[in-house]
């Protein structure tokens, strides 16, 4: 007499229970918090008000801290009956072994899960207060979420197969090395490495702001990391159920198809990996699954501050605009109204090529000054990658990089300056060289003792001689 | 018979009840894997990662072996467990820091000798700890959560705020005393708890 399809139903519902109350992944919860709290939480925390910023390195962090608790805590439980023996003693139960396994398996992938959802809600929830745009990212967190399952299954296979008192650190060891040494052998945009869900854009590019704030967030790579890891989930619960002893002949052979069908596709995304590309946006694009929709800038409504030339940035930039304000104030009032001075400063978005290795180029996309009354693009230093800056190295850089580059569209056609127009740059900005012999120092000194109607007046009638590069070092007052 | 037969015949009863000849499979399992790693080239942040990674599975093994099977009926038996529990965890410490360190050898090892050998006490301490308070059996779990924090304290050094306390000793250099020093004392706090009472479960897993 076969069981009917609701008691079969409900002796699964009752076994998942029993195997979620004694489950081992419950005592890992209060260690995953606390990782998640020191690895990913303090850590994003610190950084911008970004969503792309914390989301991209939640990602990162996230799957370090949950691989290895997972993958430990499922071979700890895949060799429960090995360990204790009742391997026998279990073949005489209604479910079949497979079955029993998979209820153990989809007991720490749910705990796990569970204090997935939690950690992102907490690290988004606080995110979403400061964020001044945009809104959650949920691919990098798809990518997180996907990994429970897999590397729960990778330890609930060692462990089954393995049943042995070592194999949960074992497991739990070779899953975290497996991850974090993989990010060694990514060389470039198209590395089939890619693959592996720690990484979470273009590696080695460091913390970028600029990453999905101009342009939507590419889910190229997160849709193959996911293919990938759900083939391996499928591969590794399939493997569980191949040998003799895990079911009937139908069983087993379902479990064989699962396997064939989960390495077929997580090869299938390995390879797709290996074709990424950097796109001009900073992100891995994949053309096997690029959808051209995401090429799109995204669209916003820029946030304007009041100075002698308006500065416009964008609306996720907004907590930086006072800093800007007053970092170019000074720079800003003695060119306004000059010919050919800007009428407004909007930001611009960077623009990313890829280099040799994991090396990856910045700039800004397009010219810096353009259109009628002029405008010009603002790249700002916190747009280019790299660690993140303190309020007064951004004033720094601002007053140095950015502002030099503002008066240099104003006093030269040219992206190289002549000396009399480096003398005149380095005069309004202040920055000149201190050596007594030094020309150019000496004109930008003598430049910079007039007072700011004096260089006003000054560069009112001789600018068009000076972007001309037809003004020497002895003209200058 | 020889007045030193049933001393022998009880050490090797105990050996064997601990699975030291596996945990003494892993360790060298883990120095053979360190040589093998150590001909590829590694970045700095690769390289410094790696014997961690190695340490903290010499680390487990050894906690591992603290499980007792038998629980109260062993502890009853006789005065010379603390010995033998003492003698084993002291002998692996030292069996896997030679390990490690001869597998190292002629090698660029990131950190190099005192460095590895600073590691894998502290962890090694971490894992003996957490042995008397989780059980022997779940004892790994204290170096796994260690290394997950020590890996992201070496991240820390280029990404900071860099995490600098000598409790996490992997962030500091070989030399560092401070660090030395914690790790030297978890190990002694980990070693005399263990010696004392054992691990805590009564049956082992």
């Amino acid at each position: 007499m076969s069981a009917t399809p609701h008691a079969v139903v409900s002796g699964a519902i009752r076994l998942l229970r029993l195997e979620l109350r004694r489950n081992p992944m419950l005592w890992m919860l209060p260690l995953i918090a606390a990782l998640f709290w020191i690895v990913v939480y303090r850590r994003s925390m610190a950084l911008a008000p970004s969503w792309s910023l914390r989301a991209t390195t939640m990602q990162t962090g996230i799957v370090s801290v949950f691989v290895p608790t997972v993958a430990g805590a499922a071979a700890w439980m895949g060799s429960r009956e090995g360990r204790h023996g009742l391997v026998d003693l279990l073949t005489c139960t209604a479910q079949p072994r497979w079955a029993r396994q998979l209820a153990g398996w989809a007991a720490t992938t749910g705990w796990a899960i569970a204090a997935y959802i939690v950690c992102v809600g907490v690290l988004y929830a606080a995110t979403g207060r400061q964020a001044t745009w945009g809104g959650p990212l949920w691919w990098p967190a798809a990518v997180g979420v996907a990994s429970v399952p897999a590397f729960a299954a990778l330890g609930y296979a060692a462990g089954a197969l393995r049943p042995s008192r070592f194999t949960a650190p074992l497991v739990a060891m070779a899953a975290f090395f497996g991850l974090e040494i993989s990010a060694q052998f990514i060389h470039g945009n198209d590395s089939y490495w890619q693959v592996s869900p720690l990484v979470a854009g273009p590696w080695n590019l460091g913390r970028s702001e600029d990453l999905a704030t101009f342009y939507p967030y590419l889910p190229d790579l997160p849709r193959i990391q996911i293919i990938f890891l759900a083939g391996l989930t499928a591969a590794l619960l399939g493997i569980m159920g191949v040998p003799a002893g895990s079911g009937g002949r139908w069983l087993r052979r379902f479990a064989v198809g699962i396997t064939t069908i989960g390495l077929l596709s997580a090869g299938t995304a390995t390879a797709l990996a290996g074709t990424g590309r950097l796109d001009a946006h900073g992100m891995i694009a994949v053309p096997a699954v690029h959808d051209a929709s995401d090429d799109l800038p995204a669209t916003y409504t820029p946030v304007c501050g009041t100075a002698a030339i308006p500065i416009c940035v964008h609306p996720a930039y907004a907590a930086y605009l006072p800093a800007i304000t007053d970092a170019l104030k000074p720079v800003l009032e003695q060119i306004a109204g000059l010919p050919g001075a800007p009428d407004r400063l909007s930001q611009a978005a960077a623009i990313y090529r890829q280099q040799s290795g994991n090396g990856i180029a910045v700039g800004r996309a397009g010219p810096a000054v353009t259109g009628t009354p002029p405008v010009f693009h603002l790249l700002l230093p916190i747009q280019f990658p790299g660690p993140a800056l303190t309020a007064t190295q951004l004033a720094t850089a601002l007053r140095t990089d950015t502002a030099r580059a503002i008066v240099s569209a104003v006093i030269s056609s040219d992206r190289a300056l002549g000396p009399a127009q480096q003398a005149v740059a380095d005069g309004i900005l202040g920055l000149y060289a201190a050596e007594p012999d030094d020309p150019v120092g000496a004109a930008a000194r003598r430049f910079a003792a007039l007072t700011a109607e004096g260089r006003r007046t000054w560069l009112m009638e001789n600018l068009a001689a000076l972007r001309a590069g037809q003004v020497t070092l002895h003209q200058l007052p | 018979m020889t007045a030193g037969r049933p001393g022998l015949r009880l050490a090797r009863l105990y050996l064997a009840s601990r699975r030291i000849p596996a945990a003494l499979a892993v360790i060298a399992a883990c120095a053979v894997a360190l040589r093998i790693a150590l001909y590829w080239p590694w970045n700095t942040y690769g390289a410094l990662q790696l014997p961690l990674i190695i340490e903290a599975g010499c680390a487990a093994a050894i906690a591992i072996t603290t499980a007792c099977p038998f629980g109260e009926s062993e502890r009853a038996t006789g005065r010379w467990l603390p010995f033998l529990r003492l003698g084993t965890v002291a002998a692996l410490t030292a069996a896997a820091t030679g390990a490690l360190v001869a597998a190292a050898t002629g090698m660029h090892l990131a950190g190099g000798a005192l460095e590895t050998v600073r590691n894998l006490v502290g962890l090694t301490g971490i894992g003996l700890l957490c042995g008397a308070v989780l059980g022997g059996a779940l004892a790994w779990t204290g170096p796994m959560t260690y290394l997950i924090v020590g890996v992201y304290a070496l991240y820390t050094q280029w990404h900071g705020p860099a995490l600098t306390t000598p409790w996490i000793w992997p962030a500091r250099p070989g030399p560092d005393i401070g660090a030395a020093i914690c790790a030297g004392l978890v190990f002694a706090a980990g070693l005399a708890i263990i010696t004392v009472r054992g691990a805590r479960d009564p049956v082992g897993g």
